[in-house]
């Protein structure tokens, strides 16, 4: 046994052992092995969780939406969690719209986990938040209030994540999508997730919102007026683009093709994605190069062979028929030419010029190019170059507008060139980008191009038109009552697959309208109409039928104090033409004599801090048009207080 | 040494305090977020309703069939130009 003294100095030196060896621990723990710890407490306590971010909305050019993001919400359900299966089951087969049959068996099936997708919107799920055993997950959703309205050119999203797959939703993906954000959720032992107080690391950042130039109300007038007419003509197909020449701003955009029996579908935007042949709607084209390249003047004729040519395209005697619709005797100027649309008078006319004059001029006006406009899958047409014509041949074919391609829009972007004396600008779809808070980020100006023709020269050619849509031209079917649009018809021969598709046409119609100060481009086009085939006939009536519409809507962009000049005095004798067989009886002649109206641009009064209703009179009085965000106070508006904009603008008021 | 006690008991309540405090703030936040989000996701279908209502998809059959109306001509519309104030109409 030992002595005392020396138990006690052993047990003294166990106990310090021991505390070296905590302390040792300690030491490793704290100084070496802390962070590693550390982190595994954090993992055990918390979770990190991404918040997603809010994909920025597009709206049209007066505040419609036309593709939002939304909460929406899967639920989760654990049924051993669930207090009372029957009275909760009920609850969420009513919240949720699912049959309790179908809920009812998924419960009882023993799982521990029932999934539903949904989507579920936040209303669906709100009586659910508080139910014991219920997991909502959060998402966003995107989704199209206004239906299929303008979806070809919308696009939509990828079905793995919300990004762009199509159209307008793919090419602003960069600007619509905004960064998502991180927070950190408290645990308890259970692993139970419950709010901190500080969770959010990184808030997310919504997206920029988008403004088109899409006016959804003209859109849809395009779109049903596109309809009525391929049902009533038996078409194939066909595309509708409404641009206003002055900013290149495209207004409405409508494509339809054949579904067979189901009738049209909007399966993609063929107004960007299929060149077609344009016919005679491209004379004028030739005609400029003419007028530019001073090969004709206004008395110059041409024989029109009584409507048939046998045209000589080599040395050797070959020959090439040349046939027009209109059986012209005697002579053609240019302008009849352009009248009548025939095409012996322009194939003669368009041996002045070298070939690379006329694949210059073509080339100018936009086709066989890119038009610039931010659709993702535009394409850029079919225009050979020179050196792979046939010489003679292909010359007379492209007079005619045949043997190369172009768009609808580039067409639009063409005409719109002659409207805007000469001056091409790039087509464009956004209008305005805004950050989610609203502030201006970006704002479209017009874009120039070129100078295509001189402005003599687009006026030349606006007259042109105006005969060619007038009284005696083909395309006077397109003409209204009170006012007067320009417009050029053709038809041509389908082009499919490498080869003409004899007894097929495509039939379209180019508009300028109103004719003194035009503020539309419109482009019809119809794909094998059945019965009647010309364009005159088929495609611009259909023109004449949505332009009434848009002038009778007051929704729609169109800026009517510039109509001030219309020669109302021309309505009683349009009263006797053949449209009168259409009028109601009782006819308004035009009873009020219209003040001079200042066409120019005015300044955005400031109206920020003023009550809405002061602010909305200020707006009135400076001629523009007024959409309300909120009531209270202007907080902001756009156009922005200090810039200018044409009147009859809608300017958007946001208050607070 | 009661006196340290003290100030140790009265600090670890305020520290008990705030963070009840907050907590319940969070929980009000969420709530609010979550009945702001249901709310303008009943808007939004609200919206939409009117929009599909007000178009012309619906409303021109509707006029047509109901009140006997149709799409005018442009011969029957006018286009009032409403003088501005510039062009010296006095009250």
């Amino acid at each position: 046994m030992a002595k005392p003294l020396v138990r006690i100095a052993a047990v003294q030196l166990g106990f310090a052992l021991v505390i070296v060896a905590i302390l040792a621990r300690a030491a490793q723990l704290q100084l070496f092995q802390g962070e590693r710890w550390g982190e595994q407490a954090r993992r055990q306590r918390t979770e990190r969780a991404v918040l997603p971010a809010r994909r920025g909305g597009l709206f049209d050019r007066n505040g419609v939406p036309l593709a939002v993001s939304q909460e929406f919400y899967h639920v989760g359900i654990a049924p051993n969690e669930l207090t009372d299966v029957g009275s909760t089951g009920r609850l969420i087969s009513r919240q949720l719209g699912i049959p309790w049959s179908v809920l009812s068996r998924d419960l009882r099936a023993g799982k521990r986990w029932v999934y539903y997708h949904g989507p579920f919107s936040a209303t669906q799920v709100q009586s659910l938040r508080r139910v014991s055993g219920i997991h909502l997950s959060q998402d966003y959703q995107r989704f199209y209030p206004s239906r299929l309205l303008a979806r070809p050119i919308i696009g939509g999203l990828s079905a793995e994540r919300e990004s762009g797959a199509a159209g307008l939703e793919l090419s602003l993906d960069s600007i619509l999508t905004g960064a998502p954000g991180e927070a950190v959720l408290l645990k308890d032992r259970a692993g139970r997730r419950y709010d901190s107080p500080a969770r959010v690391i990184r808030e997310p950042v919504a997206g920029n919102d988008v403004v088109l130039t899409i006016d959804a109300e003209l859109q849809e007038i395009a779109e049903r007026g596109l309809d009525d007419a391929l049902s009533r003509m038996d078409a194939d197909g066909g595309d509708v683009v409404f641009l206003d020449p002055n900013t290149g701003e495209l207004l409405a955009l409508a494509s339809r093709q054949s579904a067979g029996r189901s009738g049209y579908t909007a399966s993609r935007a063929s107004t960007f994605t299929d060149p077609f042949e344009p016919g005679s709607t491209a004379k004028l084209f030739t005609a400029a190069a003419l007028l530019i390249h001073q090969r004709v003047d206004s008395s110059d004729r041409v024989f029109a062979e009584g409507g048939t040519w046998h045209m000589p395209i080599t040395s050797s005697g070959i020959t090439r028929v040349i046939t027009d619709a209109h059986k012209t005797t005697g002579t053609l100027t240019l302008a009849q030419t352009i009248q009548v649309s025939s095409n012996i008078g322009i194939a003669k006319f368009s041996s002045r010029l070298a070939p690379e004059e006329q694949f210059e001029m073509l080339r100018d006006f936009g086709f066989g190019t890119l038009t610039g406009a931010e659709f993702p899958s535009e394409s850029r047409g079919r225009l050979a170059r020179p050196d792979k014509w046939q010489p003679m041949y292909t010359r007379a074919s492209l007079a005619m507008g045949y043997e190369f391609g172009v768009t609808p829009v580039q067409l639009a972007v063409a005409y719109g060139a002659i409207a805007n004396n000469g001056m091409l600008l790039t087509p464009t779809l956004v209008r305005e980008i805004r950050s989610p808070q609203g502030d201006l980020l970006y704002r479209h100006h017009p874009e120039p191009v070129r100078q295509v023709v001189p402005p003599s020269v687009a006026a030349k050619l606006r007259e042109y038109l105006k005969g060619a849509a007038g009284e005696g031209g083909t395309g006077e079917e397109a003409q209204l009552v009170n006012y007067t649009l320009l417009g050029k018809t053709g038809t041509a021969v389908r082009f499919e697959n490498g080869r003409y598709v004899r007894g097929e046409y495509t039939a379209s119609f180019a508009a300028l309208f109103p004719a003194d100060d035009p503020q539309l481009v419109v482009i019809v086009k119809i794909d094998n109409p059945q019965g009647k085939y010309y364009g005159g006939l088929t495609a611009a009536p259909v023109t004449r039928t949505m332009l009434q519409q848009a002038l009778a809507s007051r929704r729609v962009a169109i800026d009517r104090s510039r109509f001030a000049d219309v020669d109302t005095g021309a309505a009683p004798e349009a009263q006797t033409s053949s449209t009168a067989a259409t009028m109601a009886r009782l006819v308004l002649s035009w009873p009020y004599s219209t003040p001079k109206v200042n066409r120019a641009v005015r300044l955005v009064p400031e109206v920020e801090g003023r009550p809405v209703r002061e602010a909305a009179l200020l707006l009135h009085r400076q001629g523009f048009r007024v959409t309300l965000r909120g009531l209270g106070r202007v907080s902001k508006t756009a156009p922005a207080a200090g810039d200018t904009a044409a009147p009859g603008t809608t300017v958007v008021v946001w208050a607070d | 040494m009661l006196l340290w006690l003290l100030v140790f008991l009265g600090g670890a309540l305020i520290v008990v305090g705030r963070q009840t405090a907050a907590f319940k703030t969070a929980r009000q936040l969420r709530d609010l977020r979550e009945t702001r989000g249901s709310l303008e996701a009943r808007r939004a279908e609200l919206e939409r309703r009117i929009r599909v209502a007000s178009s012309r998809e619906v409303l021109v059959p509707a006029a047509r069939r109901g009140l006997g109306l149709h799409e005018p001509a442009d011969s029957e519309f006018v286009l009032f130009a409403v003088p501005s104030p510039a062009a010296g109409v006095s009250r």
